[in-house]
């Protein structure tokens, strides 16, 4: 069983950050004397991830009108709209002040880094999340299968596995990016209650069979949208958490 | 003539993942990652995480009886 949604308020109240504070002195220094190898999959990540965030912080304003009877709902959804737009800015600034990826604005620079993201990545961040925002704006009826994707695949699945490589890939690179780490250390904590709260809300909904097998299918096949920027194993560990955590919702399938 | 009483059994502590909201319920267990119903928190191996975040045990608290009643 999850904790319920007055719990989610109060610890994304309790796990606030400020992402311009910080240091990424250390990290701009070794950025240049990155290995080739090194410097394909950090930047390729970063780049996942700035078009990820930007887009999950766009469309969660959706879910909070389809959300809006119940008042606890919509108030964990204002604090995780919060945490996303933050991630959003916290990768910006990363690509900006550390990478130097050229442009003036946030979206300049997701079009300067667009060739190193995987097609799969970006049809799900840019096609299949803005469809269902839609859907479940015009639709509030939608809402649990809108979680699904959200909250169980996006950021349960996709953004869990980039997250997990890029730290795995900060820890383990020729030069120290602390400022990288500690951003990275704190979005995942961010993310571990959003995924809490989207279990939450699958746990006490009705979902119905092919709901079921379409979050089944639906993950193991988004494990991989990242391509070769992930090894594997890490898919593999990234799919077993996904069947377990459904499972753990009640959600059983085999 | 004496009248037995008994005791409530006491209900066993559930523990808490700070990190996400799951609550472990002894009485449950975690039967999909091998652990039986009516095991106690503490006798958990030390390597098993939260179903739902994957945090690790140290992150769990206990909580007090009655406490998250909004369930």
């Amino acid at each position: 069983m999850i904790t319920g949604y007055g719990h989610f308020v109060q610890l994304a109240e309790s796990l606030q950050w400020d992402e311009t504070t910080i240091d990424l002195t250390a990290d701009a220094e070794a950025w240049p004397k990155l290995e080739q190898e090194e410097f394909d999959q950090v930047l390729g990540l970063l780049a996942g991830f700035c078009v990820g965030e930007t887009s999950v912080a766009t469309h969660l304003t959706s879910f909070q009108s389809a959300a809006s009877t119940d008042d606890r709902m919509v108030e964990v959804l204002q604090a995780q709209a919060r945490d996303e737009a933050r991630h959003a800015r916290f990768f910006d600034r990363v690509v900006r002040e550390v990478a130097e990826i050229p442009g003036d604005t946030m979206a300049d620079r997701i079009d300067a880094l667009r060739d190193r993201i995987s097609p799969d990545l970006l049809e799900l961040f840019e096609e299949r999340l803005p469809a269902t925002a839609a859907r479940v704006a015009e639709d509030h009826e939608q809402l649990t299968a809108a979680v699904g994707l959200y909250h169980m695949i996006l950021e349960g699945v996709v953004l869990t596995a980039g997250q997990h490589a890029l730290l795995q890939a900060l820890k383990g690179c020729s030069v120290k990016m602390p400022g990288m780490v500690k951003g990275m250390e704190l979005v995942l904590r961010d993310e571990r209650w959003h995924i809490g709260f989207g279990s939450r809300v699958i746990q006490s909904a009705d979902v119905v069979d092919d709901q079921m097998e379409e979050l089944l299918t639906q993950g193991v096949k988004a494990a991989s949208a990242w391509g070769d920027l992930i090894s594997h194993d890490d898919i593999k560990h990234v799919e077993h958490l996904h069947q377990r955590r459904l499972k753990s919702v009640g959600i059983k399938f085999w | 003539m004496t009248v037995e009483q008994t005791e409530a059994p006491a209900e066993a502590t559930r523990w808490l993942c700070e990190m996400c909201g799951f609550i472990y319920d002894p009485e449950e267990g975690d039967p999909d990652s091998g652990i039986p119903p009516g095991t106690p928190f503490e006798d958990i191996p030390d390597d098993w995480m939260c179903p739902i975040c994957g945090a690790e045990k140290s992150d769990f608290r206990a909580l007090e009886p009655g406490e998250f009643p909004e369930m």
